[in-house]
């Protein structure tokens, strides 16, 4: 009783629509659904959707105060600055334990990765016990030379944040260096040696070119991690040292003043997914995601 | 008119660098890893212009000695000269020498022209002399037209050759290669083979040190070479004497092929021969045999006869001094070559037999000869000649070295 | 080997002994001693004791590293599942579609903490579904949160998987399911336990998305500790820091130890 047609027609049919792709949809809705949705009503909030219409009379309220406008500068120099210092650590540290090799290298290696998995605000707690007022710095120093105030304070100042996030972020950097070094063929360095060139040289014009991918790859994730960085500066408290995150924190929790935070919060998601973009266009263009973790 | 510019270029490469070349010389250097010593009390001297292969199976310390010219290792103790000049306190990038590597490793972010100039800038030479000395060198190893182009768009050979020019540009006093050739398939091995000894006459006063497993290379190539083992130096000796006459078992089985056969010198040499002194006579077995002596072996003593595969003949010649009887095992034919193996062991005096009954593959003789038109077959009886000019005595003791 | 002289060699060694005793070793000292501290005046502290780590363990913080611990388990669970799903689903997907997707994954990993928080209390405090105030916005802020990082590095391990073993399973008759069972999710399985570490390391550090949304009957170790410190109480939050970072060390140390059958010989 089957004809031909019907048959033709189903499988007509059944091609467009391939019925395993539909596998992907609980993920998705799980996502939209915790995730999307949440930053859909963000973005409505801080367009004033719980008024009357949609404008940007919030952004430009928020946008010319000078608080905002600190927070988004601190935000940007900190995140510059610790990537820049990441960045250069990450590189001399991975350098010697790369090409000056001595046993045990693989285990400062292996410890400085662990740090990744330990909470950032460790660091932030720490350096209060080193460079705080009442920390081993000044209390030293102070007994040194009887002073009768802590003579350094910079703990305080966005160089402390900006040295507790180098600290946290440097394994980020260090992970993609040390995999780009390895693959650096030994004899390469021992051909320009014996062709001449000393050890500047061979940094220069062999390794740093050898790095570039790794170094691009990590610096831009640490930037993306650092503008997100809320722990650190929370942790270390200083009042004059404000970022976007803290801010957000600031007005959502302490002023209940969610609108503001809303507005906020947009413009540190911009800029993060920005910075994301760069990451993801670095990582596509040189290969390899090298950084192993985003 | 290509080959006549290479000609040019290599004259004038040749013609400015230091005249007489560098010798190296290894005096009593000893080398070790964390304690395991990778190379003992090796003393070598390659003398100026020379091409010197040091060979071993891998592990015999070769590459160690050749990175310990380079500076690469440093001696616990001993010294290293080159030329005048005692380099053992060196950093590599102060030796003035060139060096070649198994895998080229050239520097894959620079264009070919800019890995030969590398040692060139480094040296900060002016604009023009460097430009002038890469054209030079890419000249000579064929390599002018690809100038331009990144090492991963040139196959093996030819990034090879520009690794060459590499190390040539800045005018080494001596040329390291470290196994050269071993990454190139076989027809290019030959050709770079050639391309190297063509490069050599045309710059007969760089000394090279060549470090390779491949005995073929080796003959090839070298004036003199080094047979290494367990990191110690076995025989040195002029490619052609060391390969005719090996003083050791090592040294005759790692280069080249041989039939070694335990025989026993005879009491007496009077065996009528007008050259006493050279030749002396062996019992194989039942079979009396005459061979080149060698010192160290005595009247009486056990020791081994040393026979290359390709000084046995199938024809029996007018005077016949040595021959030899045995059953056929196999016959092999490899186009322009017939492989025959032949058991000894069952014409050997029973004695002798028992004797050899540990020692595997002593009674087995190999022979190569030019394609037979019948060649025998397994099982048959054969009997084959040597010349005594052919065959050389190995002392026992060092068989056993 | 870069520096062929012995002073050249000591010299880079003492500049990377320097660089790692400033950056990491002296604070991981210093947080040491602080937790063992029972008094500090001067340069460094005094009379040691185990007395932080004694409170720490029978005190309000038991209960927050026991909260730190389900969430961290419970939110890395669920994301392991979801991204293994995701990453396996997106399989079946054409290129371009594949590649949008993967992106829409890997978002939530760009996204700024805080910023995540404040989204779940925004969408999360009204109409249809209120959540704010309970257990469960806390565990969903850490599932967003480390999401991407799971959904990561399940399709890295996918990616790195020769497809032979899927081919060579389905010629020998094995249905989809039954291939995904034997044959996919076991060599998965590093990849999985790998996710499912960085995850439980990143959810038990997180301070930004709970500290906007916790409850007061769920505080997690983190957010406890800052309130520590907040009031001055240095010490004890020093302990506490030390008893948070043990523990994950410990937890991703057992995971660690997880025999895989997938043993990959080349390494």
């Amino acid at each position: 009783m089957h004809s031909p047609a019907p048959k033709a027609a189903s499988a007509t049919l059944a091609r467009p629509v391939d019925l395993t792709t539909l596998w992907i949809a609980p993920p998705l809705l799980v996502l939209g659904g915790l995730f999307f949705y949440p930053l859909v009503l963000i973005l409505g909030q801080s367009l004033g959707s719980d008024g009357s219409a949609l404008s940007l009379r919030f952004y430009a309220q928020v946008l010319a105060t000078p608080l905002f406008q600190g927070a988004l500068l601190h935000t940007i120099v900190i995140a510059v600055a610790s990537s820049v210092g990441c960045l250069t650590l990450g590189f001399v540290m991975a350098l010697v334990l790369s090409f000056v090799p001595f046993p045990g290298a693989r285990g400062i290696a292996r410890l400085i990765d662990t740090f990744i998995a330990l909470p950032t605000f460790l660091v932030a707690l720490a350096f209060t016990f080193i460079y705080g007022s009442a920390g081993l710095l000044n209390m030293s120093l102070m007994a040194t030379f009887h002073l009768p105030l802590p003579p350094i304070d910079f703990l305080y100042s966005p160089w402390g944040v900006i040295l507790a996030e180098i600290t946290v972020y440097t394994p980020f950097v260090m992970r993609p260096l040390l995999a780009s070094f390895s693959l650096i063929e030994p004899a390469q360095i021992e051909v320009a040696s014996s062709l001449g060139a000393g050890p500047w040289r061979i940094i220069r014009q062999i390794i740093l070119p050898a790095a570039i991918p790794a170094l691009l790859a990590g610096g831009s994730l640490c930037l993306l991690l650092t503008v997100n960085e809320f722990g650190i500066v929370l942790f270390i408290g200083a009042k004059g040292v404000i970022t976007l995150p803290l801010l957000v924190y600031d007005k959502a929790i302490q002023e209940f003043d969610y609108t503001t935070a809303c507005v906020i919060a947009m413009v540190n998601i911009a800029l993060s997914l920005s910075l994301y973009s760069l990451y993801r266009l670095v990582v596509a263009r040189f290969g390899g995601r090298n950084a192993g973790l985003v | 008119m290509a080959s006549d510019l290479a000609l040019d270029s290599a004259r004038s490469v040749a013609r400015s660098a230091r005249e007489p070349g560098s010798g190296i010389c290894f005096e009593d250097v000893t080398v070790a890893y964390k304690g395991t010593v990778v190379l003992e009390r090796f003393s070598l001297t390659v003398a100026p212009g020379e091409i010197m292969a040091i060979i071993g199976p891998s592990g015999s310390g070769k590459t160690t000695a050749l990175r310990a010219v380079a500076g690469f290792v440093r001696p616990v103790s001993g010294r290293i000269q080159i030329g005048e000049r005692d380099v053992t306190d060196l950093p590599p990038y102060e030796r003035d020498l060139g060096m070649v590597v198994q895998n080229y490793a050239l520097f894959p972010h620079m264009r070919v022209d800019e890995n030969v100039a590398f040692g060139l800038r480094a040296r900060k030479e002016a604009d023009t002399t460097v430009y002038g000395r890469v054209q030079e060198c890419l000249r000579m190893v064929g390599m002018l037209n690809y100038a331009r182009r990144y090492p991963r768009e040139l196959s093996g050979g030819q990034q090879q050759r520009v690794a060459i020019a590499r190390a040539l540009a800045i005018r080494p006093r001596v040329l390291l290669l470290d196994e050269p050739l071993s990454a190139l398939d076989a027809q290019i091995r030959r050709s770079m083979l050639d391309e190297l000894a063509r490069l050599h006459r045309e710059l007969p006063a760089l000394t090279v040190l060549y470090v390779t497993h491949d005995q073929t290379e080796a003959l090839t190539l070298a004036d003199r070479i080094a047979i290494m083992r367990d990191g110690r130096l076995v025989a040195t000796g002029r490619s052609h004497a060391l390969y005719r006459l090996p003083t050791n078992r090592f040294a005759a089985e790692f280069l080249g092929r041989a039939n070694l056969l335990t025989v026993r010198r005879e009491a007496t040499s009077g065996a009528g021969s007008a050259s006493d002194g050279v030749f002396a006579r062996v019992r194989f077995g039942d079979v009396s045999l005459l061979a080149r002596s060698a010192e160290g072996v005595s009247a009486g003593d056990e020791c081994l006869l040393c026979i290359r595969p390709h000084d046995i003949g199938l024809q029996r010649p007018p005077a016949p001094v040595n021959a030899l009887v045995g059953t056929v095992q196999s016959v092999v034919w490899q186009g322009d070559l017939h492989n025959v193996t032949l058991d000894l062991g069952a014409d050997l005096g029973a004695d002798l037999r028992g004797d050899l009954a540990g020692d595997r593959g002593d009674s087995i003789l190999r022979l190569v000869s030019l394609p037979l038109r019948e060649p025998p077959q397994p099982g048959d009886r054969l009997e084959v000649f040597f010349a005594p000019e052919d065959a050389v005595l190995i002392p026992a003791e060092a068989a056993h070295a | 080997m870069l520096v062929w002289s012995r002073t050249g060699r000591a010299g880079a060694w003492g500049v990377l002994a320097l660089l790692f005793g400033v950056v990491y070793g002296v604070p991981l000292v210093m947080i040491a001693l602080a937790s063992i501290a029972g008094q500090w005046n001067g340069a460094l502290p005094s009379h040691l004791s185990l007395g932080h780590y004694a409170e720490a363990l029978d005190g309000d913080s038991a209960a927050q590293l026991r909260v730190s611990i389900v969430t961290g388990a419970v939110a890395s669970a669920v994301a392991m599942f979801l991204g293994s799903w995701a990453a396996l689903a997106l399989r079946n997907l054409r290129p371009a579609p594949r590649r949008l997707f993967d992106m829409v994954f890997f978002l939530p990993s760009a996204v700024p903490s805080v910023s995540v928080g404040l989204g779940l209390l925004v969408a999360f405090s009204r109409q249809p579904l209120l959540l704010n105030g309970t257990t469960l916005i806390v565990i969903i802020a850490h599932f967003v949160l480390i999401s991407a990082f799971t959904y990561g590095n399940v399709s890295a391990g996918l990616s790195r998987l020769p497809p032979e073993f899927e081919l060579v399973a389905a010629s020998l008759g094995a249905r989809p399911g039954y291939r995904l069972r034997r044959v996919t999710l076991p060599l998965l399985t590093p990849y999985l336990i790998a996710a499912f570490s960085l995850s439980f390391a990143m959810s038990m550090g997180e301070v930004g998305a709970t500290i906007m949304v916790y409850p007061p009957g769920w505080v997690t170790l983190p957010v406890g500790i800052f309130a520590l410190t907040d009031r001055g109480e240095v010490f004890a939050g020093a302990a506490l820091t030390m008893l948070l970072a043990i523990t994950t060390l410990i937890v991703l140390l057992g995971l660690s130890r997880i025999p895989t059958k997938a043993v990959t010989r080349q390494g």
